[in-house]
């Protein structure tokens, strides 16, 4: 805390230099550019460099090309915190995850504990923030609050831990609990600041598919993705997949509070969007379950291809769990619509891989959309159709990338 | 020679049993501010929880959408930022990271 402080101060002043430098030049341009501001692309630990939207609470987002592969590698694998003031050392021979609340038997799980203790599982899941794509709401008219993320809030690992399930059976729940609280180690700067604390009902935390996860991919947790421990909560908007998990309250009363009644909520009607007045005039609900998604990896925006080469057009769809029906695609701005070719099955939380052999025979501008139907017919509304919400959560609308013939 | 063969090989194997086994460091980026217009009030409150980025990322915004973003950080985050500061912090960032204008955002 008292580190992170100083070298806050210390930090101030190197601002302050930097935009001494800056102010002159810049100065008119402020005023009249529109453009954007362009993150630096940085090498944070265990990460290869990436477009670092801030430093504290570290926020970096994967580039769009990430998206021509299923299984997002650690080390371009996003990262989003809450609170400023994160551990940058943990002792494993210190560590615990405290069991708490209303059960029989609270326990104090080391990691080697969850390795040792219960039946190892593991899964493949895709992982998005709530507010993955948000800056593309602005696009359909109207900006929305939170950080502007492009696509690059979301990647799709392999999980490795323990169920909840079985921890919460080894502590005993008991018959009174209705709801189970976590949280992790991140802490804010001001004590006021809402602690980051989520909550889910306890039969969704007894199903079996949710895991504490210790592994991602083969490999230790980055200490940027939550090492050491992880919730994962397959299907589910990444919001209470709580990183450097270390408390686990077992409840019988839900409790309030600002990361679940008011953050990452949405109006409580079916398209959990407004139709009209002001966002928080509506009974909100938490985000929960992800929409039915797909993103171009390949060819990124403004890409230029020689006429008559094979371009293998690809990405990746996702849904909350029914699984992928189909990706159709557009060459023409929407006017018509083909079916792409689905990959290997990964499993009903994975990323699904599209392909699309296109060999371009004319030149000029092309832009290429791409939209996703799962099992249940749920289907990828137009940018023009998508429903609003002033959070800018669950941003699903239609893909699209230009690309240019020569 | 062999000494510093030992260590390699100690290293090596270190990395491969435990990622973090020793504290990691951050790096520290220095987003731009625009200097005047009371900077030194934006950054006195605002860097207390968040690095500039969070600002630059917004791009360019309204008098409304900052007034809403600095209530927040008041309201929802108990940012301990008086009354007086927090109009000069919403006037900067109007100034250098937005327009005056509701519409259009």
């Amino acid at each position: 805390m008292d580190k992170i402080n100083r070298r806050n101060f210390l930090g101030a002043g190197l601002i302050l230099g930097a935009s001494t430098l800056l102010g002159k030049e810049t100065n008119k341009k402020i005023i009249t550019s529109t453009k954007e501001f362009e993150a630096p692309i940085v090498a944070f630990p265990q990460k290869k460099p990436m477009k670092a939207i801030s430093d504290r609470p570290p926020l970096l987002e994967s580039s769009r090309d990430i998206f021509s592969q299923v299984i997002t590698p650690n080390d371009q694998f996003f990262v989003r915190w809450h609170m400023p003031d994160i551990p940058t050392y943990i002792d494993l021979n210190e560590f615990r995850l405290e069991i708490k609340g209303s059960v029989e038997k609270p326990l104090f799980l080391s990691v080697d504990d969850l390795k040792s203790k219960f039946e190892p599982v593991e899964i493949t899941s895709v992982l998005q923030c709530g507010g993955n794509s948000r800056k593309y709401y602005a696009a359909s008219g109207q900006a929305t609050h939170g950080v502007q993320w492009g696509h690059g809030a979301m990647g799709c690992a392999v999980w490795k831990g323990a169920r909840l399930k079985d921890i919460l059976n080894m502590a005993g729940v008991k018959s009174t609990a209705k709801f189970v609280g976590v949280n992790g180690l991140e802490k804010p700067a001001v004590d006021e600041t809402p602690k980051f604390f989520r909550e889910m009902e306890i039969d969704e935390a007894l199903s079996g598919e949710l895991i504490v996860a210790y592994e991602m991919n083969g490999e230790d947790l980055p200490y940027l993705n939550g090492f050491p421990l992880r919730l994962v909560i397959p299907g589910h908007f990444s919001d209470s997949w709580v990183k450097m998990l270390s408390e686990i309250t077992v409840m019988d009363e839900y409790r309030k509070s600002f990361f679940m009644d008011v953050a990452y909520t949405v109006p409580d009607n079916d398209c959990e969007c407004v139709i009209s007045g002001s966002d928080f005039e509506y009974k909100r609900k938490p985000i929960a379950a992800m929409k039915v998604k797909s993103v171009i990896g390949y060819p990124t925006p403004n890409t230029v291809i020689k006429k008559g080469s094979r371009v293998q057009i690809t990405g990746v769809a996702f849904d909350q769990g029914k699984g992928i029906k189909e990706v159709m695609i557009s060459l023409d701005g929407g006017k018509s619509w083909g079916a792409t070719a689905l990959q290997k099955d990964y499993g009903k939380y994975a990323y699904r891989q599209w392909t699309y052999s296109w060999e371009p025979k004319a030149k000029g501008e092309y832009t290429i959309m791409v939209r996703a139907i799962n099992r249940i017919g749920n289907i990828q509304p137009q940018v023009d159709e998508i429903g609003w919400n002033a959070g800018g959560y669950q941003y699903n609308a239609v893909d699209s990338v230009n690309v240019k013939i020569v | 020679m062999i000494k510093i063969l030992i260590i390699a090989l100690l290293l090596g194997a270190t990395s491969l049993f435990a990622q973090v086994s020793k504290p990691i460091e951050m790096p520290y980026i220095d987003y731009p501010m625009v200097k005047g217009d009371h900077d030194e009030v934006a950054q006195q409150y605002c860097l207390i929880c968040h690095s500039f980025g969070y600002v630059l990322n917004q791009g360019k915004k309204s008098r409304p959408y900052w007034t809403g973003t600095v209530a927040k950080m008041v309201n929802e985050f108990k940012a301990p930022i008086p009354k007086e500061d927090q109009q000069t912090i919403i006037n900067y960032l109007v100034k250098h990271y937005g327009y005056e204008a509701n519409a259009g955002h």
